[in-house]
């Protein structure tokens, strides 16, 4: 099966950011100028996350959206501050493929996720997880890896897939934006402990830390941010540096 | 004849947006269908889906589209669950019956590989279809966790890990296909551009 390559655009409406350990933001464009840039450099999906919307407790932006929806033809994930099926009805109407929650499923209530997965079915149900290390373990995180939740990954990635969920997109707090590898050792684990597909991000710096992820954790798909937004690598030079690693990549 | 392409419009959950975004890109005109009077405007039909088996049947009853589709003689293209509702019967959260326009079944994937199966997946073109033209081999965006079980319409096959499904389906005038054409690059606006392309059969 071939691993996806997504783009990853962090927004803090109506810019793209890149923040650093989810702080310390930078701008770096426009949500739908980068996804058609991604969209003909060929990734496979591109991921729309609005970071502050849950932080400053508002609803999410939708004008970007559906901008950048416009511009593209392939999937389109979005999230940021979804708390009800009302929100999800909303994102979809606006061109979004698959919703991603956290927060309010996380610290609230988690029966969001099996309520959405009846509606809109699994496939479209993405469950976001910010993951901090412990000593011995990795805790949940949300708003941008500022409040902690108390649940512990390796459990939360089961109960997810139990009520529902059709994906999990893993993003680390210690490893996000600082370009020095992935969180392997997480990774894998969160991998073998579903049964539903699970889309690494945090950490690429250079084509060698994406390539050590795939074949050591065997995600089904790459979340690129960094990488892509500071023009050091295509989507391109990514999946053809894969394919000659004898890596599976869509073309 | 003006070809305009038909979109059918039920529920709350269909990425309406996005298919006729596509169609409109293949060069095609486009009609959101809200009820079935409509149908008299259009040439041919697409029948999007998102969700479960169960909620699209209810959702087309409710919308009273369900005998207009059975009765329908127009070129139509179910899309993901818009394929698998053409079937007899679908085992999402239980047993529902479906639109029976093929005699097939929609079933759990059986697959020793993570599901849903979500990506870029190629296509093996089994029996030569117009709705195929050009585009042997190519890759499309799959998103399912449920299959379409047929034994005598395939048109179109797909492996994942090892495991070999019905990518796309046709009967006379009924077509079917279990990926995104329009969220798969040049090569679903090119598969849209053969629907809007192809003749009535019969």
């Amino acid at each position: 099966m071939n691993t996806r390559i997504i783009a990853k655009l962090d927004v803090k409406p109506p810019y793209v950011v890149k923040p650093v350990h989810f702080e310390g933001l930078r701008r770096v464009g426009t949500p739908s100028v980068l996804a058609k840039k991604y969209y003909d450099q060929g990734a496979d999906e591109v991921v729309y996350i609005d970071i502050v919307s849950s932080l400053y407790q508002r609803n999410i932006i939708f004008d970007e959206i559906e901008k950048t929806a416009n511009e593209l033809f392939i999937p389109f994930g979005v999230g940021g501050g979804v708390k009800t099926i009302e929100d999800m009805s909303k994102l979809f109407h606006q061109g979004a493929d698959k919703v991603f929650i956290n927060t309010h499923a996380v610290q609230k209530d988690p029966t969001l996720i099996n309520r959405a997965a009846e509606i809109f079915g699994n496939q479209a149900v993405v469950i976001n997880i910010e993951a901090k290390k412990w000593k011995d373990h990795w805790e949940c995180y949300t708003d941008c890896g500022r409040m902690q939740s108390n649940k512990d990954v390796l459990e939360w990635v089961k109960e997810v897939e139990r009520r529902g969920a059709g994906e999990i997109l893993l993003q680390s707090v210690d490893h996000d934006g600082r370009q020095r590898g992935f969180d392997i050792e997480l990774s894998k684990k969160v991998v073998e402990s579903v049964n539903i597909p699970v889309v690494i991000a945090s950490g690429a710096g250079k084509l060698e830390d994406i390539k050590k992820l795939i074949e050591e954790a065997k995600p089904s798909g790459v979340a690129i941010a960094s990488l892509l937004h500071y023009n050091k690598n295509t989507v391109k030079d990514i999946k053809d540096y894969l394919r000659e690693n004898n890596i599976e990549v869509s073309k | 004849m003006s070809n305009t392409i038909g979109i059918v419009n039920y529920g709350i959950a269909g990425n309406i947006h996005s298919i006729k975004k596509a169609i409109e890109a293949a060069g095609g005109k486009t009609l959101v269908i809200n009820k079935p009077e409509q149908f008299n405007k259009v040439d041919k039909l697409v029948l999007p889906g998102v969700g479960s088996f169960k909620d699209a049947m209810q959702e087309l009853e409710n919308d009273e589209f369900i005998e207009p589709l059975k009765n329908n003689k127009k070129p139509i293209l179910g899309i993901c669950l818009g394929m698998q509702i053409l079937a007899t019967v679908g085992f999402e959260y239980g047993a529902t019956k479906g639109l029976g326009l093929i005699e097939a079944e929609a079933r759990p994937m059986l697959v020793d590989s993570k599901v849903p199966h979500v990506g870029f997946n190629t296509i093996d073109v089994v029996n030569d279809n117009e709705l195929f033209y050009g585009l042997e081999g190519e890759e499309y965006y799959f998103m399912h966790s449920y299959e379409v079980i047929n034994y005598t319409n395939i048109v179109a096959l797909t492996k994942y890990s090892n495991h070999s499904f019905v990518s796309s389906i046709q009967r006379d005038n009924i077509y079917g296909v279990q990926f995104h054409p329009e969220k798969s690059r040049e090569a679903g606006i090119k598969l849209f551009k053969n629907f809007i392309n192809l003749k009535r059969r019969g």
